[in-house]
This record gives C-alpha cells, structure tokens and sequence, in this order.
C-alpha cells in the first residue's frame, strides 16, 4: 500500500474515532481506539466510499478484534481487485 | 408486571399465516415440525446488482386476488395484503361472527409491522428519484401507511374496537399480541384481531440491510458455531384472542392460552443487545403467567444466527430460568422461515400452538457446529416429540426491545 493510501486511511480511521491520526498503529484494534459495533460498519462505509471499493461481507464478522493492519490489507486487497478488472 | 384482571383469561381461537413455507398456519407448521428450510436463492428484479444472494420468500403461488376482491386490493401494498389474507384464514377458524350480540364494537385490531408498506414506498420513490416522473401514484398514503393492515381488517369484518399499529422493528408482532392481549383482560373488548406482517425484501431495504453487515451468505444457522448472521425473510401471521368465558360459552376450539408477557428496553445499545434485558422480560412473562421456571418446556427463541444474538440470547435464557435452562427444548424456527422482522414473533407463534397441539418441537435447522457459547438444548435439525404444557416465544429488536409471551396449553 502507498502512503498516501495508509494516510487516507489513518485519517478516515481518526475522523470516525474522533482522535488523533499519531495515536492509531497497525496493531491497534478497533476496540483499543474506542471504535465500537455501529461505529465500526460506519466506518467500513467511510472506507468503502472514499475508495470506491466494496469489502466481502463476512470482512465485518468481528469488528471489535479488526486490527488496522487487517483493514490496510483489505482495502489493499479491494483495491488491486478493483485495478485488476 | 402487574396482571390485568385475573379472571378475565385470554385465548387463541384462530390463526392464519402466509410464510415463506407456503400459504396458511398449517402449511408453515408443517414444514417447521419437518425441519424444512424455506431459504432459498433470492428471487428480486435487481438481484444480479445485489451482495445479498439468498432469503426466505413468500412463493409466488400465493395469489391475493384469490380472495381478496379487487378494489380492495388495489389499496393494498403486499404487507397488508399478507395480513389480510392471514386475517381470513384465523377468523374462518375461529367461526366468529362479528355482526351478532355487538361483537364487531367489541372487537379489537393490533397488527404489528416494522417497516409497514416499504414495497410501496420503494416503487414510488423508484418512479420519482430515477424515472423522474412528477407524479405519485394517488394510492400511495393508502397502501404506505402504517396501520394500513390493522385498518383494511377492520374494515373487512366491522371491527369497530381499538385499532392500530404497533412497531417495535423486530419484536413488532409480540408488542402487538400483548397490546391486544392486554385490552381483553381489561375488559376494553372481548375479541381481538392481532398478530403481524412485513413484506421489506425492496432493493432499498435489500441494500441498507446489506450495509449493516448482518446478513449470512450460506443459510441461517442459529447457535451454531459456523452461524454468519441472519437470513432476511417476510409473511404474516394473525391470530384471533379472545376472552376465554367467550370462547367457552359458544363452544369455540381453543388452541392455546396467552397466559402472560413481559416486556423491558436494554437501554444501553441501539443494536447489541443485553442479556439483563431481555432475561428480565423473561422473569416478567413467567411471574405474569403465574409460571415457575420448571412448568415451561420449551422456548422458542429470538435465535437470529448473528454472532450477538446467540451468545446474549443463551445467557438470558440461564439467568431467567437458572438451574432449569438445562432442561428446557429452546430452537429457533428463524433457521426455516428466516427472519420476517417485524412479522417474525407472529410466525413464530404459530410454531408454539402447534408444538402444544401436536406434542412436537419444531428444530432449531442447520445447526452442526457447537458453539460453546451456546450450551442449551437447542433441539438440532430433527423436531423431538415431548409434550410441551407452556412455552415462552422471545422477540427481541434493535433498539433495545424485548417482547416475550407465555403461552400455556388450552385449559
């Protein structure tokens, strides 16, 4: 993934947790950022627009434990599938 | 809860339903007692575009100009016209006649919906937003609103007591059964017309359902270890309650006693539901019926197949009943008829009278994977015979909503 991309990203992931892009890592899970179930699908809407991508379905099974990493690796997934059409 | 007047007890005297398993009650409770998935691949003009690729139909073969004339139905949207149709079938069986003694002044109607006329809405908002026409179709408040369904009943048959819609989304059908239940024990009338509908499989609908991202790809499999979500589904099912002197003193068959209710809010999520909640509409059903935890048999679950439901569901079902949960037959029939929101409660109503009256629990289907977060009997895909003196029937909703009914055997 870029870094603009991860940047899009990070700040996508900040505005919905309403804090500070510096505090978010890779490892973090939804949870840790305060991110909870509504939120969470809020979020992979706010994704998926900016993006124009659409996750799979079972992507959302367990927000809670999601780690940012998982969704850079699936927006990256999404967007490779998207640029492979 | 406190009880409405302990002498006047309330019963079902008919039932009717159109479901995903076919046309009429018996239809649907056969196929529940057989363990049949009506789930199936979802049949929509707009599937091809649409990520959700299954749900529980009505068929095609039910035909509402059978017996529905048509300027009635041209006012109809398709969830009044499930609730109509429904509506015939119970009060042909319970052999009332609402034109004698003023029966029809004292004769409620509560009909439960979540959504109310979203095939309606969704046509018309079709026809402006993308085919730019200026004009609505002047049948549309009509056929959208709410109450539609409670008010062409009414209208249908003289029904001139209370009537209205109750909405509560997914636990519509009980709020409605208890508001309905509620009026006969307090002497406001002396029959009821209740129950509920939803007919929502719209592309709108289809596609804001599919943005929760609630929805199981493969089958609905409710407290099984490999369960994917829910599996959206519609239908109806209204039923005739009635005083039980009334149904005595005319010799009606009766099929079972509303016996009691509960009903509480979580409070603390719009969508994740909490085990304090809903296990205290459980206690209050139970203490309203005047029912000990070891008279009940079996419960038919709110069992949606998400992930949250299961787990928060059994946990409930330990904390109202303790020791005896390990002894009670709990499935959820969502695992067959699916999910019909608003309307589910109603079907699954008719799953409870006909596990009292034929000595038979419905399954829980596609259940092939334990979950040790759900450690109740839940009665895997084959119906066990037992007989079953009282049942409880759970509807939760989002929102926080809990209804639960107590049904007892008919005296």
């Amino acid at each position: 993934m870029t870094d603009t991309t991860q940047q899009e990203l990070f700040d996508i992931i900040a505005k919905q947790a309403k804090i500070d892009v510096a505090i978010i890592k890779p490892e973090s899970t939804l949870k840790d950022l305060g991110i909870a179930s509504l939120e969470a699908i809020e979020l992979i809407f706010d994704i998926e627009e900016h993006f124009d991508i659409t996750f799979p379905d079972q992507q959302g099974a367990n927000f809670d434990s999601d780690t940012v990493q998982s969704l850079i690796d699936a927006v990256q997934k999404a967007l490779d599938e998207k640029a492979a059409k | 809860m406190t009880q409405g007047n302990p002498m006047r007890r309330v019963v079902i005297t008919g039932m009717g339903a159109i479901s995903p398993l076919g046309v009429g009650a018996e239809a649907l409770w056969q196929g529940l007692r057989e363990g049949r998935s009506a789930i199936g691949p979802l049949q929509h003009p707009d599937a091809d575009r649409l990520r959700v690729k299954i749900a529980a139909q009505v068929p095609a073969s039910f035909d509402p100009t059978a017996d529905i004339d048509e300027r009635t139905l041209i006012m109809l949207d398709r969830t009044s016209e499930f609730a109509l149709h429904a509506a015939r079938e119970a009060i042909a069986q319970s052999r009332l006649d609402f034109s004698q003694n003023g029966l029809g002044v004292r004769t409620a109607v509560v009909v439960g919906t979540g959504v109310g006329g979203e095939t309606t809405q969704d046509e018309q908002s079709r026809r402006l937003y993308a085919e730019n026409s200026n004009r609505a179709h002047p049948l549309t408040i009509v056929r959208v609103m709410t109450n539609a369904s409670a008010s062409q009943i009414s209208i249908a048959y003289g029904l001139r007591g209370p009537t209205f819609a109750v909405a509560s989304a997914c636990a519509s059908a009980n709020h409605a059964i208890i508001q309905a239940a509620q009026m006969i024990r307090y002497g406001m009338a002396d029959a009821a017309i209740t129950g509920a509908t939803e007919a929502c499989l719209t592309y709108g609908a289809l596609r804001s359902w599919e943005a929760m991202r609630v929805l199981a790809d493969d089958t609905c499999r409710p407290f099984s270890a490999n369960r994917r979500g829910l599996v959206l589904g519609e239908g109806a099912a209204i039923f005739v309650l009635e005083l039980l002197e009334h149904a005595q003193a005319r010799g009606a068959t009766i099929l079972a006693e509303v016996a009691g209710f509960g009903m509480t809010a979580d409070a603390t999520d719009i969508v994740m539901p909490s085990a304090e909640g809903s296990s205290a509409a459980m206690s209050q059903a139970l203490a309203d019926a005047g029912l000990a935890p070891q008279d009940v048999d079996y419960i038919n679950a709110h069992g949606t197949g998400t992930q949250a439901n299961d787990t928060t569901e059994t946990k409930a079902i330990r904390l109202a009943f303790g020791e005896h949960a390990d002894r009670l037959a709990v499935s959820s029939t969502k695992s067959m008829h699916g999910h019909a929101l608003g309307a589910s409660g109603a079907l699954e109503l008719v799953a409870v009278i006909g596990a009292m009256r034929d000595g038979v629990v419905p399954p829980t289907a596609n259940l092939d994977k334990v979950d040790p977060a759900c450690d109740l009997d839940y009665v895997p895909n084959v119906a066990r015979p037992m007989p079953v003196r009282a049942a409880l029937s759970n509807s939760f909703a989002f929102g926080g909503l809990n209804a639960v009914l107590a049904i007892k055997h008919a005296p």
